[in-house]
């Protein structure tokens, strides 16, 4: 069957693929475009290894057809996050040991980074509810959820400085 | 000493922590090789069956597919994942033979250029299957007629001519006649699945030099390695394994169960060859927790001491070893729990259904145990009128005492461990049990 | 075999002319939340594919005295609008942040069981739903699209496009018991819409989720509650009629004799809550 090109944003570039029909948006990041963060955990949309930022909404990659991204901006945790690690979310999981295997972190720091855009001082529920769809079976949740709210507050600290 | 090595007393990042928060930290399935074949396996669709015949004709002629591996194609095709630490018989294979004994068996691989094709021929290839009676309890297995799983004619694991681990310690069916009450119990757990977020998955590269180079998020490099070059039959020196990232383990992916396959088709096919479990592959077939049938009965006396119990347990070992008769060892060493008990009989038996191959998980043989003993101690304190608190302390074990299983105890500390745990709950412990210690008891000597 | 086609019509007209063309065989998706799943893991492998994302169908909007919902509008957008707090707060409820923003009002009324939880405060709102086939458009109560154990009404040349509830105002009560907080299917679902004239109840509407095969109304509760005034006796009547005429059943989550008592449970704290 006939190959189609999809065209999208990732990060700061735009990009071409060339897919067969319906391969979804995890497997083209994963597997030609290098966008390894996106993890591979379950492809039911259960585990929310996968997600990513789709014009600034988190979603899950693995039950997104790529053409649905057709023309959209898409990020990774490699295109939203700094290499250095130096964003006070990256800085906050790393003090507050929010992770032990590390697989469930790309998801926890995207939809975290959603967020705290939307919600610069979130309650401790909303983060709780806003992370519903990242399953984490090493670190039980709560260094994650600290990790958070140590973030607002650098954040918010931070903005504060900048004034 | 240069001030980089002093780091006792300092908080010092993870090494990993930088790829972790980046997205940068290369797990097994990450690696992009070209020409990468994926592999797959066809699967017994039922829980106990004779394989009268495979018919890969229609698979075959599924664009993409590249072979298909049968157990004619394993030069070692039986493993028993302990047979490297001497525990007998081999008797899993890796590719079936002409039986079947768990729904989830592997009976072919099938290696395609897409995964896609690799689940399509996977779909095609036609199993001949004559069902046979399954078992799925323990004590149900041990009846006589059950359905047997094992090749050697019964449903249990064998000790040294034994059906169980035994320890005998004392005599408790003179105590139970002394005891002043008998407190019995039935426990029973499930099987559980250790559910990592990262499937498991191996991938092997054939290099230039006919070495081949197998990623795998195995938690046991050595063990893999060791494994699969027995079953494949070429010296260790051959393989170069490469893991240590794991993306979640808990004894769930000690079991040796992809890189022998993965390995063997890029040895047939010179291809790099991926073999990654789907989510419902590694709910349903790959190894859990045991689940455990526990009866234990305690003689107690009025004042709280426990001086006999006996214990039976039935591990559901599932159709296969794995790790199971190991962990049945751990349990029996353990089944008495941390308590100075002067009778004991244990009576561990590692029983074979033809549930899911049960294997590794955190505290395996242990975890069950103490669930069981503590319930027990609290049933005793209920009977005998005591706190919970007191009980343990009463019958606590001190440096010195004899262990069932004949080994002394050192380094005892729950004595020690009660007393904070009473010092952080803010609960007050009278001046007897505040100020005891596990130092060896003035009567016994050390 | 892979997909050859994935087919993405601009508008119902379109929609329901691929369907017509293509028939049964044509796999129709809204959010993919449910479809999804079993083409990866090879459990469905169609050979083509409609999207029902760019049709047309997704906003939700006042239209006079009602709130138009196209089938094909996400669940956070239904989280979004104020006009109808109950659907907000089942859209709450409802999966995780990442499959709201994906999932579709119209495709919770096919979620496989124990089911879809907006279904359940839909059915308490009275909503009625819109069916496009190539014979033209029909529109019917909801409570008369559910005919059973993952079967409804809709023809297998039709779609459902649109879904309105009367926005005028009532006292609404939704509770969702599931074994986690959050993102996990319903032990059971309650929701419930009321109209109270001089502290008697007038209209009473009792929907239950993962109580039946589809959500169902418990109209002996109602009948319990209409034209009554809202005290322990009422509220422990209502309760007790709705667990007795409730149908659930077992499965991996919980087992019938469970949620036939929760659901008494809860009604009573729904009602309570009023």
């Amino acid at each position: 069957m006939a190959s189609t090109i999809v065209t999208f944003q990732l990060g700061e570039r735009e990009v071409e693929v060339m897919v067969k029909p319906m391969t979804t948006l995890q497997a083209v990041l994963r597997y030609q475009l290098g966008q390894t963060a996106v993890k591979e955990g379950c492809r039911q949309g259960g585990c929310g290894s996968c997600t990513v930022l789709v014009d600034g909404e988190p979603m899950m990659s693995c039950l997104l057809p790529i053409e649905e991204v057709a023309g959209r901006h898409v990020d990774t945790l490699q295109t939203a996050l700094p290499a250095d690690a130096a964003d006070p979310l990256q800085q906050a999981f790393i003090a507050e040991g929010a992770f032990q295997c590390g697989y469930c972190t790309p998801g926890m720091l995207l939809v975290a980074r959603a967020l705290l855009d939307r919600d610069p001082h979130p309650t401790r529920d909303a983060i709780i509810d806003a992370l519903a769809g990242n399953v984490c079976r090493c670190t039980g949740y709560t260094p994650i959820v600290a990790a958070v709210e140590a973030a607002a507050r650098a954040r918010g600290d931070r903005d504060e400085r900048g004034r | 000493m240069s001030p980089a090595r002093h780091v006792v007393g300092r908080s010092v990042a993870r090494s990993d922590a930088l790829g972790h928060v980046t997205g940068r930290t290369v797990f097994t399935t990450d690696r992009a090789f070209p020409g990468l074949l994926h592999l797959k396996v066809v699967r017994s669709p039922v829980h106990h069956a004779r394989i009268r015949g495979v018919d890969l004709s229609e698979a075959e002629r599924v664009p993409g597919f590249v072979r298909a591996l049968t157990h004619a194609d394993v030069p070692h095709n039986v493993y028993t994942i302990l047979g490297l630490i001497g525990v007998e018989p081999e008797e899993e294979f890796v590719l079936a033979v002409d039986r079947v004994r768990y729904k989830g068996e592997p009976i072919v691989a099938i290696v395609a250029e897409s995964e896609q094709a690799a689940l399509d021929a996977v779909a095609r290839v036609k199993l001949d299957l004559l069902e046979l009676p399954a078992v799925f309890d323990v004590e149900e297995a041990l009846k006589p007629g059950a359905p047997i799983v094992t090749h050697w004619g019964n449903n249990t694991f064998m000790y040294e001519g034994h059906p169980c681990r035994r320890v005998r310690f004392g005599d408790v069916e003179a105590a139970f006649a002394q005891a002043d009450h008998i407190v019995e119990g039935r426990y029973d757990t499930k099987p559980i699945e250790h559910a990592p977020t990262e499937t498991t998955a191996a991938i092997a590269v054939p290099e230039a030099n006919g070495r081949f180079t197998v990623y795998t998020n195995t938690q046991a490099l050595y063990f893999s390695l060791d494994n699969t070059s027995i079953i494949l039959q070429v010296p260790g020196n051959q393989l170069h394994f490469v893991g240590g990232t794991v993306g979640g383990g808990f004894g769930g992916k000690v079991d040796v169960i992809v890189e022998p396959l993965a390995t063997l088709a890029a040895m047939k096919t010179n291809r790099p060859v991926k073999y990654a479990f789907s989510r419902q592959e590694e709910m349903q077939v790959s190894s859990t927790r045991s689940a455990w049938r526990i009866y234990m009965k305690d003689g107690v006396m009025a004042d709280g001491r426990l001086i006999a119990r006996k214990v039976t347990s039935y591990a559901d070992s599932g159709a296969y070893s794995r790790q199971t008769p190991y962990a049945l060892t751990k349990h029996a060493a353990n089944a008495a729990g941390p308590y100075a008990i002067p009778n004991v009989s244990i009576d561990a038996y590692c029983v074979f259904t033809n549930r899911q191959p049960t294997s590794a998980m955190r505290g395996f043989g242990i975890t069950m145990a103490s669930f069981a003993l503590e319930v027990q101690m609290d049933k005793i304190a209920e009977v005998v009128g005591l706190d919970p608190w007191a009980v343990r302390f009463i019958n606590a074990y001190h440096n010195g005492d004899m262990k069932p299983h004949r080994k002394l105890v050192e380094d005892a500390t729950l004595i020690e461990t009660m007393q904070a745990a009473a010092r952080l709950v803010g609960h007050e412990l009278p001046d007897a049990f505040r100020t005891m210690t596990s130092d060896p008891r003035p009567d016994r000597g050390a | 075999m892979s997909v050859r086609e994935y087919l993405m019509p601009r508008s119902v007209p379109e929609a329901v002319g691929l369907l017509e063309r293509h028939g049964p065989e044509l796999l129709v998706m809204a959010g993919g939340t449910v479809a999804m799943p079993l083409i990866n893991e090879g459990i469905s492998l169609p050979e083509r594919v409609m999207s029902l994302r760019h049709a047309g169908m997704d906003r939700v909007e006042r239209r006079g005295d009602v709130l138009a919902i196209g089938a094909a509008a996400t669940l956070s957008r239904l989280l979004a609008q104020d006009a109808v707090p109950l659907l907000s707060e089942a859209a709450r409820h409802t999966a995780s942040w990442s499959i709201r923003n994906m999932g579709t009002v119209g495709g919770n009324l096919f979620t496989p069981p124990p089911g879809g939880d907006v279904a359940v405060a839909l059915l308490a709102l009275d909503a009625r739903v819109r069916l496009a086939g190539p014979r033209g458009e029909r529109d019917l109560p909801l409570a008369d699209f559910f005919t059973g154990f993952m079967t409804t009404v809709l023809a297998s040349d039709e779609l459902l496009v649109e879904i309105t509830v009367p926005t005028a105002a009532r006292e609404t009560a939704f509770i969702k018991y599931g074994r986690k907080h959050a993102n996990t299917p319903a032990v059971v679902t309650v929701a419930m819409a009321l109209e109270r004239r001089g502290g008697r109840v007038g209209v009473a509407r009792l929907a239950l989720g993962a109580a039946g095969p589809h959500p169902i109304r418990a109209t002996n509760a109602e009948a319990a509650l209409t034209g009554a005034i809202l005290d322990a006796t009422t509220i422990g009547r209502a309760a007790q009629a709705a667990a007795a005429e409730c149908q659930p059943f077992t499965d991996g989550i919980a087992t019938e004799w469970y949620r036939r008592r929760m659901v008494g449970v809860f009604v009573r704290r729904a009602l309570e809550s009023l």
